[in-house]
């Protein structure tokens, strides 16, 4: 303190005022061109100018290796709509972000109920229903192609246990997407059990007290005190895993390379890079890639527009 | 609220529960350990005798898989999340310190980034690369990542920037301090948890990442630890011993990162889950 009052003594800004008038418009430009600028520079350069060079190759037939390349309006985008490969995608896709945004939900609130009290047990295994988080799913989708794999571990307990013709979790093409949902909802559980703990405890005590006394039994209880309390853990959770899910790709690429069969569990993210950089039709998986954008920017807007509505009528 | 009748009960379903949930973890701990053989014949069997052949023989592999691939990543992660850390805490102060439709703009455009998929942009991004004569290098990757991940930190900056009174800036601005020696001297100083929240899950978000590195570092040019696993599934097809080995030693320093830092994960996390 006694240091702070020396400072203050002495008009620092005294020796200041000698520069002349302040030039505010010199020196907004200073600032932008020092904080705003270098950050934005880059964003543009490597996101919102591919956006837009993508969005011009969407209009045309560009493909590297077949020259010449032609603009053809909206043909790319007509062709889309009836191209059974992205309609097939559109579906996949859509079954695996509604698996993935219900299941992690539902189990990482049961787990974040189950975990709610103090302990070292109870922090241990909040670190351990984490852990996938922090994983390459590089790393979880081998792991888990060993578990399922027609001769892995899944089937060689179910064998032992007398099924004598245990399923093709990831051979089985009316089966392999499932399998693929349920990986990555363990791999995302840990995010909605920490998100719904933090929520949990910020319900007050008494208020769930004062529901007892009132004579609320438990499930009572969850469902008028704290789960309108879970707005925004709920919230967050689904927002989250939905752009999380629709851009799916990693674990397609390792484990089933779009297959068993022909496009059983190629995602929309999958056909983009498929068509783009291996078949080289540039042009038109730039439209599909487009057309991706619009659709997770309008599924999030409505899915955070009607959460947020929620949260204020509750 | 106490658990009234039976106890014990919850204890038991809770781990129970998460004996199950670990099973993918423990796969990776204990193949580690085991012969290639062993591993597709008993997965799930304690390693017995334990054998370190798999590390050792991934440690000096004559190609330098290992070493090069993990070179390669803490190259690109620290550099990575370095720059991100200077230029969205500069850029967060900015947009949350500037008043007009300008900055509004700028910080929406940032702010829908967040949601945008890599695949959508890879394509271009290739392009933009080559023209600047940065594909398949460390550097293009790097600066890639600075600006695919740069609205999550402007989003943490600017959103802890809000709960900062301006009037210590003010005050230190008044002394004559010019925007900069305020920023680095006032400001940064106490964006520390933000700058840790930052660096944690960039970090991890970028040590992990795949198919940016597979992308823009090509087949020729080097491997990050990820893709480098990638890889060798292709390659050695029956030799597990190394591609566990190589798992395991990939997701070793995440993972002690987390282990130490896993309040700040918490915290990071839920900062939002909470205020309501």
């Amino acid at each position: 303190m006694a240091v702070d009052v020396k400072r203050t003594a002495v008009p620092a800004s005294a020796t200041r005022r000698s520069r002349g008038p302040r030039r505010p418009a010199l020196d907004r430009l200073r600032a932008f061109a020092l904080f705003g600028a270098p950050g934005l520079l880059v964003y543009i350069c490597f996101v919102l100018a591919p956006i837009v060079i993508s969005f011009g190759y969407s209009l045309t037939n560009h493909n590297p290796f077949n020259p010449p390349t032609r603009f053809v309006g909206l043909r790319n985008y007509q062709t889309l709509f009836t191209d059974a490969e992205f309609l097939t995608s559109l579906r996949v896709t859509t079954i695996l972000t509604v698996i993935v945004v219900i299941v992690p939900n539902v189990a990482g609130l049961g787990i974040a109920v189950l975990l709610d009290r103090r302990g070292w047990l109870y922090n241990a295994l909040r670190t351990v229903f984490f852990t996938p988080m922090v994983l390459s799913s590089v790393v979880v989708s081998i792991v888990w192609t060993r578990m399922l794999d027609d001769e892995g571990l899944v089937n060689q307990s179910l064998r032992a246990l007398g099924v004598a013709r245990p399923p093709g979790w990831l051979s089985d093409p009316g089966l392999a997407l499932y399998s693929i949902a349920i990986i990555l909802s363990w791999q995302m559980l840990g995010f909605c059990v920490v998100v719904y703990l933090a929520g949990l405890q910020g319900v007050p005590v008494e208020l769930s007290e004062a529901a007892a006394i009132d004579g609320a039994g438990p499930v009572r209880r969850f469902r008028s005190v704290t789960w309108p309390l879970l707005a925004p853990a709920l919230t967050i959770n689904t927002v989250v895993l939905l752009i999380s899910a629709f851009k799916i790709f990693d674990h397609i690429q390792v484990i089933t390379h779009g297959g068993p069969g022909t496009g059983t569990t190629a995602t929309i993210a999958y056909n983009v890079l498929q068509t783009g950089l291996v078949a080289n039709r540039q042009g038109y998986a730039s439209a599909t890639a487009i057309v991706m954008l619009v659709i997770i920017a309008a599924a999030a807007t409505v899915t955070l527009r009607v959460l947020n509505r929620r949260e204020v009528n509750l | 609220m106490k658990d009234a009748r039976l106890p014990w009960l919850r204890p038991v379903v809770a781990l129970v529960i998460s004996a199950f949930f670990l099973v993918p973890l423990y796969m990776i701990l204990v193949n580690v350990f085991k012969r290639g053989e062993k591993i597709t014949q008993s997965p799930a069997s304690l390693p017995a005798p334990p054998t370190l052949d798999n590390i050792t023989g991934l440690l000096t592999r004559t190609d330098d898989l290992f070493w090069a691939s993990l070179t390669n990543s803490v190259v690109v992660t620290t550099l990575s999340i370095i720059l991100l850390t200077i230029l969205s805490a500069m850029l967060g102060h900015y947009l949350a310190r500037t008043r007009g439709r300008w900055a509004r703009v700028a910080t929406l455009l940032l702010l829908s980034g967040l949601m945008i998929p890599p695949q959508v942009i890879l394509m271009p991004v290739t392009q933009v690369l080559r023209a600047f004569g940065l594909m398949t290098t460390v550097q293009g990757l790097v600066l890639f990542n600075v600006g695919y991940y740069i609205p999550f930190g402007v989003f943490v900056f600017s959103g802890f920037l809000r709960g900062i009174p301006i009037e210590l800036e003010e005050a230190a601005a008044i002394d004559g301090a010019s925007r900069s020696r305020v920023f680095w001297r006032v400001v940064f100083p106490l964006l520390r948890p933000a700058t840790a929240s930052v660096l944690i899950f960039l970090g991890v978000w970028i040590w992990n990442d795949f198919i940016d590195p597979l992308v823009i570092l090509g087949p020729s040019q080097g491997t990050t630890i990820t893709t480098g696993i990638y890889r060798s599934i292709g390659q050695y097809q029956a030799d597990f011993g190394t591609v566990f080995a190589l798992m395991f030693l990939a997701t070793l320093p995440v993972l002690i990162f987390y282990l130490f830092l896993q309040k700040h994960f918490v915290k990071g996390l839920t900062g939002g889950a909470t205020k309501g």
